[in-house]
């Protein structure tokens, strides 16, 4: 097989990685789909509450059978019943700072699916303390972005998002585009553990839908980070940004 | 001097009534901007300070985070307000 394919050999990788996604809603759902159904070995999911029906324009793990039952656990069925190769785990809250970080260290690469920017910045944190890349997904209305990151290396998300941006409760969401961004998040997630392909590294990508437009625009890393300039030093983010 | 602008991320409908140029004096610094901007948008709303700002394509950080930015005539800029969904 030439370029362009998941290689044997990239298989393999995937057959040995974790994934650790966090909430696992209209984007981690489907990334955590594409995961499984990838091989990568281990996914494990963390996602708190029970299923609801508004969750059901987005949320392609569930079903009306699951209504008012736990989601982290109906999904993470969901998935064993998609490939009995990958071991799948479900944490059924949201982790806390110590819980998260114990999951980092023990996965390849974090994606963030949240809906709050707290929770997004505490898994940018771990997966830069447990030195891995992070995935950023996220979604409005019609419009998504993609952030794939890699701390010492690219941004992080606290360069992006010096300020935790405001938290809103009730959002709209399409599920067609909260369902592409997941995929694509996948897509990336794969191409990081199986080292085949482009990773779009240290790039945002907007998708909006609404518009009709699409970009990847390199981002730009904050000297003065809180997170990933007291993690790494200017020697380290210099080595590291040759393999980029 | 125009510079195009366009708003993206969350709740960018706000910004419908905004047209795609905006007329500024010459020279103008992205606060100037960011001030016609709010100028145009619906009463009592205004862009947060987590904005992702682009200018030409390229990333400047955040509007309450970036190094000082001078507009040119017939710049591009881009403001993402951020999201998150789940």
């Amino acid at each position: 097989m030439g370029a362009g394919v998941l290689s044997e050999e990239g298989q393999l990788r995937l057959k040995g990685a974790s994934a650790f996604v966090s909430r696992t809603g209209g984007m981690g759902g489907p990334a955590s789909l594409m995961l499984t159904m990838a091989g990568v070995g281990r996914v494990i999911l963390a996602h708190g509450g029970d299923l609801i029906s508004p969750d059901l324009n987005r949320q392609v793990l569930g079903s009306e059978r699951g209504l008012e039952t736990p989601r982290a656990t109906q999904f993470a069925d969901y998935l064993r019943s998609m490939n009995r190769f990958v071991t799948v785990e479900a944490i059924d809250h949201e982790p806390n700072d110590a819980e998260a970080m114990e999951l980092a260290a023990r996965s390849d690469i974090v994606l963030s699916c949240a809906p709050t920017f707290e929770e997004r910045l505490r898994l940018n944190r771990v997966a830069a303390a447990a030195r891995i890349p992070f995935i950023d997904a996220a979604q409005w209305g019609m419009m998504g972005t993609l952030m794939v990151l890699r701390a010492g290396s690219t941004a992080c998300l606290q360069c992006v998002y010096p300020t935790q941006p405001p938290f809103e409760e009730l959002f709209p969401v399409v599920g067609a585009i909260s369902s592409a961004v997941g995929s694509l998040a996948a897509l990336e997630a794969i191409k990081v553990l199986s080292g085949c392909g482009r990773v779009a590294w240290g790039q945002l990508l907007t998708l909006d839908g609404f518009q009709a437009q699409t970009a990847f625009v390199p981002l730009r890393r904050d000297p003065q980070c809180r997170c990933c300039s007291t993690m790494f030093n200017d020697v380290e983010f210099n080595d590291m940004e040759e393999c980029v | 001097m125009k510079i195009r602008v366009s708003i993206m991320g969350r709740s960018y409908h706000m910004t419908d009534g905004l047209h795609e140029f905006i007329e500024l004096d010459d020279p103008a610094t992205l606060e100037e901007a960011v001030q016609r901007i709010n100028q145009l948008m619906p009463e009592g709303q205004t862009l947060t300070g987590s904005c992702l700002v682009l200018l030409g394509g390229t990333h400047f950080g955040s509007l309450d985070n970036h190094d000082p930015i001078s507009l040119s005539d017939g710049d591009e800029l881009t403001l993402i307000a951020p999201v998150a969904g789940g």
